[in-house]
């Protein structure tokens, strides 16, 4: 038996079923663990060795799993069942052989396989098929009959490009498919390849993963314009963007150097994360669930990996530490987004002019910054006679000045701060979180939303001092934190520095909104030095107008004012070459509002001084803090990663596409093979873990991997012509009984896919073939008609105003989709709600699906189409119904169809001789033709 | 109406020997369905739960005897006042208007509240009602002669305190969107006892969707067959129910019969067992269409009746909806799940003012729900019908002080700390009141009971173990008493 033990075969699943679940990831009990090798050696909390390898005599597990003292065998009675007796002998002899660990398939590099040579070499066409053909004839089995061009073609249609064929591309191929029909099917798949209509089949599988949808998600579920985001995939897919272009561009397109309008928009695949605006809501919260759902995303769509899991503690089945979760979440932990309505940051569409404007004024703005920052020995002081008016609550200052504020604080509350200085060239205002305890940060927001002096003189008259400019820490959030002087001119101006994308007043200010994590300090140059005589002073408003969580006014609680006299500041103000600059900055903001352009929600990281910390949560609960940790890969993949101080997004992004990254090619693949012959080489499209299912022909997958991140140079188009034009795909869906028992759900792939049309398909199988498709793409989402009464959410206004004209008639991936509230006729065809990444719909066949196809209006009007056009055919029921039959299925209806859906239309001709509402100018005719519609071969592909 | 109960016997016929049929064609398909579906988990060693799946909603036996056969969860979307309606708070009276101390305050969070803000005592007068003496506000009149039925459980507590995610774990076990419903647990663990209805019914009242949305009645990781069907009482029933204008019932007999015979044609050409699926799919929905039509026609209930829940049929009213439950739950409907809204009592206008708009809820929720117990029972009903009752969360023992400062109208905060739910037949043991919130109301301290022991008690009285009926998903048995919640016990105290 010597050698015959596999690890991965035989032992892993040993473990899964009867031990990981108290000797895992997640309980390590007696100090054992069976997911890491050493761990699962190691002496355990008893003193003993589970496991000495070459020794099963001395290991304490063998003697365990022998037990049948209930207190010491193993599986524990109340927790499973013992072993069987041949899986105890497995362990045994595996132990005896070394115990030999290795590590889970997917987490190794493919590998590509010599394939021995074949009894039926001749069948096979590509180098897929005979990695195919292997396993079809280690299975005694062999391959089924090649499709005819009929059957082929439909699946061919769909699989590619989502739509039906029509009559001339059938009668085209099937003229050639005799003479040589390899050449003849080259054609048509580089012909459907190159059709617009493909970039928008795929895009469908992209927008599930990447939850796309056109609102917020949540309560009020509000409307998101991120639509351009979903034209960037379609036009992507349709242009082959290499896929680790694709991947880079959608992780961290914004972080290329001098990145394109287009490479930030492709980050736009992050926001789609769910924004709550519930009243009351916690903007942290709900900020860290959008982080906590990207990462889920990202390694389910790239490394279909459960990592969501680690959230709360170590992964239950696969070598992942609960640490390592943070580390990943840092990547993404950096983004300036904040659960806020106004959805910042932002990216103006128009061109790459706004983003060349936005990234130009940013390094101004900031360089602005680091000179005045230049100044840092200043002696700053706490205002002479320094006194305080709250409008509400309390406040009072300790001998260090530092200045609390407490009490019921209403939004929108000025606090007056005044005292003396004879000459002040210059204010700093440094705000704190209450506690000085950096776990528990982030607070709510402490901020300024207007920031004003009034120089009062001895005889009470009140004067407004001009306002300079504001030398900040950093900058971060969407405002800047000059917009807090509002006075008239130079206020004006200011005014502009609120969100760059140019909305929400609210937030205008000075300070951290909607949350504070950490000390802020600001310096405020008035626009000239201010002298007072004595018996003059100052007075300082802060008015404090904005909510966090829509609803708790985010007030400073803990702030300092000092002030200095120190001419360098007064003349770092008058410098001329800086003023120049800041009329380069106020024009390029000029510019950048004048554009007109759609605004999307794209990934900016905060700057470097303004990062976030990312502390493990314990137990996955963001509220009890552990330490910090730093952006990085899990050690499992590591592969080549660098281990760097400062790693971030690109670098994140680069490492998902080396080739040392052993899951993301074979993740593509499997989804390309998923798509098309309706079950994954691994099931679990999702999940290539330990506790996904085995790949059922691992040396294909692995083949399929490699040729497409070597050959093909990540072309997704490569890799699907391949597949569409081999003998594999190419034999037919029909099933002998025999093989159907042996093999219901086709792994071996001894006959070609018979799979359900998507929901989007039955939509535009239904338009197309009835001649109402629109061909028109890109754009807003559109209104097809929806019964009344559906879209029905609390405090919305929301309207599902039906689109006009051909907007009515578009592709189903261009209907609007919101979140709290599907499109009906999608829904029931298993679409998701798209709350979260989905990797896979689940086919399933309802009567709620029959009564979508047979009365919902669209299908009724496409029907009553359909009908005009069986009449335009022909004048006789025979030659309209395979006319109808044929445009619909691209099958010939053979006598027998034919005989019964000319007997239906007689029938039904008279119960309803006349023309009648949506039912056309012949009822009859057109319940037949949605009779069609409604066959099985017409809702299959 | 001869003629429909007619048809209607008819078709029960050939859908059996439809059955029959599928059943013979089918064989192995039921496991290939079962595991791609459940994988090789998870119900224990002897206790597999196997779905057929030409029909996955075929009634199936629990793994444990229960009671309850069916429930009709009654949700009163935005979280009405315990202390206006069922937690008697004598001491809060004596408390109202003066600043709420400090120590209420400390380390919470709340939606609205800021600073401090005033206690507010109960706006209305309470009363000991039945043999069991249950305290309920003068608010409820009609309802308050059931007491003796309902089994109150008076220290809910969860940790949610905005509508959307806390109606999410409530409906789901988790405030996260993605996981399945009660409903949809409900009716994959027993299937339907009516193949022409949906299994799973939602009403809305007023169509409104709660906060959060359809998820609520999602399926999340279950199979899309177990979601909840949203119906109403207006217009079509169910979505697409109603054929085209001008085409009979007759006309969709003829074109459905065409359509099978040529599916059958199809079926045994291409051996697709999803084609003689797809058969039998059609028959249901042609089934669905005069049954669903039937079970929804308020006219067909009499004069004594429509006084008794107050309905008036073609109104999508919450009284229509309470009766459309019992005509459901009559007709094998596994849950049924009632939506009314507008019980966010914030004060902030008339609408959710405690006095003014919360009396006016009140008003429209006594009668019929009264009725509905009423009838259930009447009708034998009552024994094998869960009814529950609930908000997401409960109120503040303070007054509202939205911005700060004292509003014009009465109202509450949201509370997680403490809230009232009841529950009535089914199993649960009527005419009890267990657990209770501190003496002002604002958490539960005896007896404490969560969502998710809400959930576990739910599923036992439906005859389930709560940690055996689970689902494989992302590489973990998930269920509806969410995992990572471990503790979860069943409420033994209000089990008859």
């Amino acid at each position: 038996m010597a050698g015959e033990v596999s690890f991965n075969r035989d032992i892993r699943p040993i473990f899964l079923k009867n031990c990981t679940a108290c000797h895992g990831g997640v309980k390590e009990a007696g100090g054992i663990s069976f997911i890491y090798r050493e761990r699962a050696l190691r002496e355990g909390e008893s003193g003993k060795n589970a496991i000495v390898p070459g020794k099963p005599e001395s290991s304490e597990m063998m003697r365990r799993i022998r037990s049948t003292d209930p207190d010491e065998m193993m599986p524990q009675p109340k927790h499973g069942t013992p072993l069987k007796p041949a899986d105890i002998k497995l362990v045994e002899t595996w132990i005896s052989e070394g115990a030999k660990w290795e590590e889970h398939w997917a987490f190794m590099p493919p590998i590509e396989k010599k394939i021995p040579a074949l009894k039926n070499e001749s069948w096979t066409t590509q180098a897929l098929d005979r990695f195919v053909l292997h396993s079809i004839e280690q299975n005694k089995l062999t391959p089924s009959p090649q499709a005819s061009p009929a059957e082929w073609l439909r699946r061919v249609s769909f699989d590619l490009t989502g739509l039906p064929p029509t009559i001339d591309q059938l009668k085209e191929l099937e003229a050639a498919w005799n003479a040589d029909g390899k050449a003849a099917r080259e054609k048509v798949v580089d012909h459907l390849l190159a059709s617009p209509a493909y970039g928008e089949r795929w895009a469908t599988v992209w927008l599930d993963l990447a939850r796309y949808a056109d609102t917020f998600g949540f309560e009020k579920d509000p409307h998101r314009d991120i639509w351009p985001w979903k034209d960037w995939v379609i036009r992507s897919l349709n242009a082959d963007m290499p896929y680790d272009q694709f991947t880079i561009e959608q992780m961290a397109g914004d972080l290329l150097p001098n990145a394109t309008a287009d490479q930030i928009l492709a980050t736009a695949f992050h926001r789609n994360t769910q924004t709550n605006t519930e009243g009351g809501t916690d903007d942290e919260e709900y900020r860290v669930a959008a982080v906590i759902d990207r990462i889920s995303t990202v390694w389910t769509t790239w490394q279909a990996t459960t990592f969501g899991c680690v959230q709360c503690h170590s992964h239950p089945y696969d070598p992942i530490a609960h640490e390592e979760f943070y580390e990943f979440m840092d990547f993404f932990n950096q983004s300036e987004d904040s659960d806020l309505k106004n959805e910042y940051p932002k990216i103006k569409l128009v061109g790459d002019e706004w983003v060349k404007l936005h990234r130009e004024t940013r390094a101004l703005r900031e360089a602005l910054d680091a000179e005045g920052r230049k100044i840092s020995d200043t002696p700053w002081k706490i205002l002479e006679n320094i006194s305080f008016a709250p409008q509400h609550g309390t406040m009072r200052m300790d001998q260090d000045g530092m200045i609390f504020s407490e009490g019921n604080l209403r939004s929108g509350t000025t606090h007056k701060i005044s005292g003396h200085l004879p000459k002040i060239d210059a204010l700093k205002i440094s705000i704190y979180p209450q506690s000085d305890n950096p776990k528990n940060w982030p607070e709510i927001g402490a901020f300024v939303t207007l920031f004003h002096i009034d120089k009062i003189s001895t005889d009470g008259k009140r004067t407004p001092v001009p306002m300079g400019e504001v030398i900040a820490d950093h900058l971060s959030g969407s405002t800047d934190p000059m917009s807090a002087f509002a006075q008239k001119g130079i206020g004006a101006r200011f005014q502009r520095f609120k969100d760059p994308t140019g909305r929400d007043g609210a937030t205008s200010g000075l300070g951290e909104f909607p949350r504070i994590a950490g000390p802020r300090k600001f310096v405020i140059l008035p626009e000239n030095q201010i002298t007072l005589q004595p018996g003059e002073f100052i007075e300082i408003s802060l008015k404090q107008g904005a909510n966090a969580n829509e609803s708790q006014t985010a007030y400073v609680r803990k702030f300092k004012i000092e002030v200095t006299e120190d001419a360098r500041y007064t003349a770092l103000r008058s410098n001329p070459k800086r003023i120049e600059t800041w009329q380069k900055v106020f024009d390029n903001l000029d510019r950048m509002l004048a554009l007109k352009g759609t605004e999307v929600p794209v990934m900016a990281d905060r700057p470097a001084a303004g990062k976030r910390e990312t502390r493990l949560f314990a137990r996955g609960n963001r509220l009890t803090k552990e330490q910090v940790v730093k952006a990085d890969v899990p050690d499992l993949l590591r592969g080549n990663f660098p281990k760097k101080e400062e790693a971030n997004r690109l670098d994140m992004a680069r490492w998902m596409v080396s080739t040392q990254n052993p899951l993301t090619a074979r993740v593509m693949v499997n989804r390309l093979w998923g798509e098309m012959f309706g079950i994954g080489i691994v099931e679990t499209m999702e999940d290539f873990g330990t506790s996904g299912t085995l790949p059922s022909n691992l040396a294909l997958l692995d083949h399929l991997a490699l040729r497409f991140q070597g050959e093909h140079k990540w072309s997704i188009k490569k890799a699907l012509r391949e597949i569409t034009l081999s003998s594999t795909y190419l034999q037919t869906s029909k099933a002998t009984p025999a093989l159907l028992e042996r093999d219901p759900k086709n792994q071996l792939l001894a006959r070609g896919p018979r799979n359900r049309l998507s929901a989007e398909m039955v939509r535009d199988q239904a338009l197309a073939t009835s001649g109402l498709l629109s061909k028109k793409m890109y754009g807003q989402p559109v209104y097809p008609p929806q019964p009344a009464g559906v879209w029905n959410s609390v405090y919305s206004g929301a309207n599902w105003n039906e689109s006009k004209g051909e907007d009515k008639y578009r592709r189903g991936l261009y209907t609007y989709v919101k979140r709290t509230s599907g499109f009906p006729g999608f829904l029931t065809f298993d679409a998701p709600s798209r709350d979260v990444c989905s990797a896979r719909r689940i086919v399933s066949n309802t009567p709620l699906q029959a009564l979508v196809t047979m009365n919902d209006p669209a299908h009724i009007e496409a029907a009553a189409a359909l009908a005009e056009k069986m009449r335009q055919h022909s004048g006789e029921i025979d030659a309209q119904i395979s006319f109808a039959y044929l445009t619909v299925t691209q099958h010939q209806a053979g006598p027998h169809i034919i005989k019964e859906l000319v007997a239906l239309y007689q029938d039904l001709k008279k119960e309803t001789p006349e023309a009648k509402g949506s039912m056309g100018p012949d009822p009859a005719l057109t319940l037949t033709a949605n009779t069609i519609l409604n066959l099985d071969a017409a809702l299959t592909k | 109406m001869n003629r429909l109960e007619q048809e209607i016997r008819l078709t029960e016929l050939s859908h059996l020997t439809r059955r029959h049929f599928l059943s013979k064609c089918t064989t192995g398909l039921g496991a290939m369905w079962a595991s791609t579906m459940l994988g090789n988990q998870l119900y224990g060693a002897s206790q597999k739960l196997v779905k057929d799946p030409s029909n996955p909603l075929a009634p199936s036996m629990p793994l444990l005897p229960g009671k309850a056969k069916r429930v009709i969860y009654l949700h009163m979307a935005g979280a009405p006042s315990q202390l206006e309606l069922f937690d008697y708070k004598p001491e809060l009276e004596k408390l109202n208007g003066q600043d709420c101390p400090k120590e209420f305050l400390e380390g919470k969070q709340f939606a609205f509240i800021q600073g401090v803000p005033k206690m507010l005592g109960s706006q209305f007068t309470f009363k000991q009602h039945g043999q069991s003496g249950a305290w309920i506000s003068d608010r409820l009149p009609h309802l308050s002669t059931m007491a003796d039925d309902m089994c109150f459980i008076k220290s809910m507590h969860t940790d949610q305190f905005n509508h959307g995610p806390a109606q999410l774990l409530v409906h789901t076990g988790t405030q996260n969107l993605g996981a399945p419903s009660i409903g949809s647990w409900a009716t994959y663990g027993l299937g339907s006892e009516n193949q022409n209805l949906p299994g799973f019914i939602v009403l809305t009242s007023g169509g409104k969707n709660p906060d959060a949305g359809k998820s609520v009645w999602g399926s999340g990781y279950l199979p899309s067959v177990y979601q909840g069907v949203q119906c109403r009482s207006e217009g079509e029933p169910v979505l697409y129910l109603k054929n085209p204008d001008g085409v009979s019932r007759d006309m969709r007999r003829r074109s459905i019969d065409a359509l099978d015979r040529i599916n059958q044609k199809i079926a045994e050409e291409t051996g697709d067992p999803e084609t003689v699926t797809r058969i039998a799919q059609y028959e249901m929905a042609y089934r669905m269409q005069m049954h669903a039509t039937d079970a929804f026609d308020l006219k067909q209930e009499n004069e004594a009746t429509h006084a008794m829940y107050g309905t008036q049929p073609g109104k999508e009213s919450f009284a229509n909806n309470c009766l459309l439950a019992r005509r459901l739950a009559e007709r094998g409907v596994r849950y049924i799940q009632l939506f009314d809204w507008g019980w966010d009592s914030h004060g902030t206008g008339k609408d959710t003012d405690l006095k003014i708009g919360f009396t006016d809820l009140c008003n429209r929720i006594d009668k019929p729900i009264t009725a509905l117990l009423q009838d259930l029972k009447r009708r034998g009903m009552l024994e094998d019908t869960l009814v529950v009752w609930g908000g997401e969360f409960g109120r503040t023992p303070m007054r509202e002080n939205r911005g700060g400062g004292e509003m014009s109208f009465v109202g509450r905060d949201h509370n997680p700390g403490g809230f009232t739910i009841w529950m009535a037949g089914g199993g649960v043991k009527a005419g009890t009141s267990y657990g209770e919130t501190d003496p002002i109301g604002y958490e539960a301290i005896k007896d404490k009971v969560s969502v998710h022991d809400l959930h576990a008690t739910m599923l036992h009285l439906l005859g389930f173990d709560h940690e055996k009926l689970s689902f494989p998903f992302q590489g973990v048995g998930q269920r509806l008493t969410n995992i990572t919640k471990p503790g979860t016990k069943v409420v033994k105290g209000v089990i008859a």
